[in-house]
């Protein structure tokens, strides 16, 4: 009888304990719905990226010597260079360049390793196409700068969590020269 | 006891003014409250649809619908507008007068229990003397048409969720019916309008709630899987069925499922309001405030005041734990069929047993408190 009492009052309590953990659960989620919503209504607001963000590579044709170093690096040997060797200057002249970016990984290995500093990311990341061959970008494509996100009036910018100022939450409605949190690589260079 | 608003009495009476025999004014009142009730419950749905998704949105800590209308408003309506004009499709294999009349079945009796949702002393279809045992028994038929659609859709899962949405249905009506009878218990009658009535009086103090705490728990947990539910969506288990016994189905007869789904929601809500929360009944008793101020109970200002307060608080009641029910969706996962079943057969419904004995025990043991 003792035993069966027992088992009971077991079994109560892991109801009430279940009791306690949905209503526990409940609470979280009643207390997310006070929280900002954290949507970029993508057409009209975009993102301000990060400054390492890796988008479509940029190319400058005069800096490029030909040395296809950024083929031997990328993982794929991806970048086409069509160079000739000119007899009368004795340097290699390039004729074309190009990047399938329905191929590349945008590892950044190219722009990481390239002597001249011909080669470098930009912040661009629509490149959706309806037809994949227009991915293959030349030399003029290539040199190509994108629009920036802060100069479109079309767009509202928002910041990244970590470029808002400090205990700032919220993107919207932020004045542009607010400073984000932490010191910048400028202040810590003048600490040094 | 205040009689309060008579809407069918005055229209009948002006009418037999105008010189129309009583039997005629009667027959132009009837559809009135019909057509009213249908077009307030798919409104009801509407809103309910669009709480389900802005709420969603909220949980998750993202906005939701936000450029159909304003704050997104007629996103239902554009759902229901799209359904409207898609295609109706018939599988090839299935039987086309069952599958056609599945969704009639299930879309039916849902809307038939609107009958005797009370918003008011006198706003309501029609008052039965049989009240809540009407929508246990109309909500039984339910389960036969989601099998009806699941066995013509010649289709596994279709099959495997029309079984699961019977066995769900059969076994979760038994608490249910037992919670509701412990109320009626109290009240001594099967009558919406008497149970609302036997809560009046005191307040906020005087609902079922505080009387009958764990069948509140047991009515709700029942409801919510008689409605199929987030916990206790096992029918539709997207994950497992694809879409359950909806699988098959496109167009009107899709919208009549999700219609019915949806009024099933509002309609278990605002019985919930009326059994356990006080019905039509506004926290502070109304006629003491009337007393007090010194305001005649039959003053006609009075009246349509208090019976838009009663409409009024049955809707927030409802829509209040419609709030909890979409809540609940984002904090409970599904439960396995076996758990269902288990949490149904040999948790609630030996509770529901126990609380209903110990009602009548306290029925007898103290008949002021407990409606003697």
């Amino acid at each position: 009888m003792l035993k069966f009492l027992k088992q009971v009052g077991d079994y109560a309590k892991e109801t009430v304990q279940a009791a306690r953990y949905i209503g526990q659960g409940l609470s979280v989620t009643f207390d997310h719905m006070q929280r900002r919503p954290i949507t970029v209504q993508y057409p009209y607001e975009k993102l301000i990226l990060g400054e390492r963000f890796r988008g479509r590579i940029h190319f400058e044709f005069d800096k490029c010597i030909a040395c296809e170093v950024c083929v031997r690096v990328c993982p794929i040997n991806l970048p086409v260079v069509d160079w000739e060797y000119d007899k009368a200057s004795k340097k290699k002249k390039l004729n074309h360049y190009s990047i399938d970016f329905g191929v590349c990984i945008f590892c950044g290995n190219c722009v990481e390793y390239c002597p001249t500093n011909c080669l470098s990311m930009t912040e661009e990341y629509e490149l959706s196409t309806y037809d994949r061959h227009e991915l293959n970008y030349d030399s003029v494509a290539l040199g190509r700068l994108p629009y920036k996100v802060t100069d479109d009036p079309m767009v509202t910018p928002l910041r990244e969590l970590v470029y808002l100022p400090k205990g700032v939450m919220e993107p919207h409605g932020l004045p542009v020269d607010a400073p984000r949190a932490g010191a910048r690589p400028e202040d810590l260079v003048e600490k040094s | 006891m205040n009689p309060g608003i008579d809407l069918q009495g005055t229209f009948i009476k002006s009418l037999m003014d105008l010189g129309l025999p009583p039997g005629t004014a009667k027959a132009i009142w009837m559809p009135l409250p019909m057509i009213l009730m249908l077009i307030g419950a798919t409104v009801g749905v509407l809103v309910c649809v669009w709480l389900e998704r802005k709420i969603s949105a909220a949980a998750q800590q993202r906005i939701g619908p936000e450029y159909i209308g304003p704050l997104g408003l007629l996103a239902p309506v554009a759902d229901g507008l799209k359904l409207v004009f898609k295609e109706d499709i018939v599988p090839a294999q299935a039987d086309p007068w069952l599958f056609t009349i599945g969704p009639i079945i299930v879309v039916v009796p849902v809307f038939l229990s609107y009958v005797i949702v009370p918003f008011g002393q006198n706003i309501l279809i029609s008052n039965i003397g049989t009240g809540v045992f009407l929508w246990i028994a109309l909500s039984s038929i339910q389960p036969i048409g989601l099998l009806m659609a699941g066995y013509a859709s010649n289709n596994k899962y279709s099959l495997l969720g029309g079984l699961r949405a019977a066995a769900q249905s059969i076994s979760y009506e038994i608490p249910l019916a037992l919670s509701v009878l412990a109320i009626v218990l109290m009240s001594n009658s099967l009558s919406t309008v008497d149970i609302v009535n036997q809560q009046s009086g005191y307040g906020i103090l005087g609902w079922n709630v505080w009387r009958q705490p764990v069948g509140f728990i047991i009515f709700w947990i029942s409801a919510l899987a008689e409605c199929e539910r987030l916990p206790f969506d096992l029918p539709e288990a997207e994950e497992e069925l694809v879409a359950g016994y909806q699988t098959e189905y496109s167009g009107m007869k899709f919208a009549l499922f999700y219609l019915s789904s949806y009024v099933n929601l509002v309609l278990s809500a605002l019985l919930v309001s009326v059994l356990y929360l006080g019905g039509w009944d506004f926290p502070i008793s109304l006629n003491l405030i009337a007393s007090w101020v010194g305001v005649s109970e039959t003053n006609p200002v009075l009246q349509i005041i208090d019976a838009s307060l009663g409409i009024t608080m049955t809707l927030l009641k409802a829509y209040f734990l419609v709030f909890l029910a979409i809540l609940l969706r984002w904090t409970v996962p599904r439960v396995r069929i076996d758990q269902l079943l288990d949490l149904g057969w040999k948790f609630l419904l030996p509770i529901a047993l126990v609380n209903l004995l110990l009602t009548a025990a306290l029925k007898l043991a103290f008949p002021v408190a407990f409606g003697g």
